[in-house]
């Protein structure tokens, strides 16, 4: 069974209690392929590499299932800019 | 005559994924054809070229500098304009066209080192300025009549100039001759790294020592799924053309070699804690996948990590 775009978020959102979260699914429904933009407190003070092991740490359950996981932007809360 | 000749521009700047590799790069002579003469190529004549040429009695006027200043027609080799090269980088820029044709470089005494095609006449040139700068004090620049010529028309053009200097002088272009890698941008790339001979070999220490031995022992090691002349995965092609248009000098290993690297994608996961490939490897440390890796070029980072 493929991982669903609400699972990734939740498991995100309590995971990571993100100020901002866009996941999409980029599987075309099979749900083996996400991007994701997520701006958390918990990014604050680490490099990029650690933030995202943070997020691929949430997600490890899902991962299994997953066969592209592209995390676009992993910021802090003040980093993150709405796209123009 | 022509099996003594080989041509490497045009190799050099092959879009990645249709380059050929080097070593399987045929002996360039049995692909030319028969013959060909000047009058039958599609050779473009650029208007600023024509302004050029019919008034070559008399000075150019150096506010033609648009783009394709230098960009001559065919014809013949010896009636195409000569333009110096500048010296660094900065002078470069927009100086050439970035089209497709055969270019001649020229010595600082005047004498013709190679003859070259190219996809991309520009770049041929900067790389060769950057890597012989002795050698590139002047060029001669022909384009070809399409934005993305047949291979037969580019070495239609680089053979009818060949073969108008060699029938001039009786002799080949120093650059052209073959075992000359003077003039070859990538002379080879690297060969993969593998971390054991062979599936049969049994291994006297385990395969995270040797990872961490492999990671360390090398300044930047890309672990990706295919070969560095084959990526199988775009995650991983994206990285290789990353680190190579940066410049990098970095080994590849391919996680997806069952017979030499057998086992490692599941042991390099657990090494590195990380679950997905890529991996790239600077200093012995883990810097990231493709998206950290894409995000820092973007950035303008990448240059600062590999200098240390």
């Amino acid at each position: 069974m493929g991982v669903t775009k609400e699972d990734v978020e939740s498991t995100l959102t309590s995971a990571l209690k993100p100020s901002h979260l866009e996941v999409i699914d980029t599987s075309g429904g099979c749900g083996a392929s996400f991007e994701i933009e997520i701006a958390s407190e918990q990014f604050e003070g680490k490099r990029l590499l650690e933030r995202h092991r943070l997020v691929n740490g949430a997600l490890a359950e899902q991962m299994k299932h997953i066969h592209a996981l592209s995390i676009k932007k992993a910021v802090t809360p003040s980093q993150w800019k709405p796209p123009q | 005559m022509a099996a003594a000749l080989h041509l490497c521009g045009l190799q050099s700047f092959f879009p990645l994924r249709t380059r050929p590799s080097p070593k399987s790069f045929p002996s360039f002579s049995s692909s030319l054809p028969s013959s060909s003469s000047s009058s039958s190529l599609a050779l473009l004549c650029r208007s600023a070229f024509l302004r050029s040429f019919s008034s070559s009695a008399r000075r150019r006027p150096s506010a033609t500098a648009a783009s394709f200043v230098v960009s001559a027609a065919l014809g013949k080799l010896s009636e195409t304009e000569l333009v110096p090269v500048p010296k660094g980088p900065e002078g470069l820029d927009g100086k050439f066209p970035s089209a497709a044709g055969v270019y001649g470089v020229y010595d600082g005494d005047g004498g013709l080192q190679f003859i070259g095609i190219s996809r991309n006449v520009a770049a041929s040139i900067a790389a060769h300025a950057k890597s012989v700068p002795d050698l590139c004090c002047a060029v001669k620049v022909g384009l070809v009549d399409n934005a993305a010529p047949d291979r037969t028309v580019l070495t239609s053009a680089w053979k009818s100039w060949l073969e108008e200097y060699i029938a001039a002088t009786g002799k080949v272009p120093p650059g052209n001759e073959t075992g000359n890698n003077t003039w070859f941008r990538l002379p080879q790339r690297k060969p993969d790294l593998r971390l054991t001979p062979g599936r049969h070999v049994k291994l006297t220490v385990p395969l995270e020592e040797l990872i961490d031995q492999l990671v360390k022992e090398n300044k930047v090691v890309a672990f990706i799924k295919g070969s560095r002349n084959a990526p199988q995965c775009g995650f991983s092609q994206r990285v290789v053309g990353i680190l190579e248009s940066h410049g990098v000098d970095f080994e590849c290993v391919d996680v997806l070699d069952e017979e030499h690297n057998h086992g490692l994608r599941e042991t390099l996961k657990k090494y590195s804690n990380w679950p997905t490939f890529p991996q790239v490897f600077v200093g012995g440390e883990l810097v990231g996948g493709c998206d950290i890796i894409s995000s820092m070029a973007e950035k303008g980072e990448l240059a600062a990590l590999f200098q240390k």
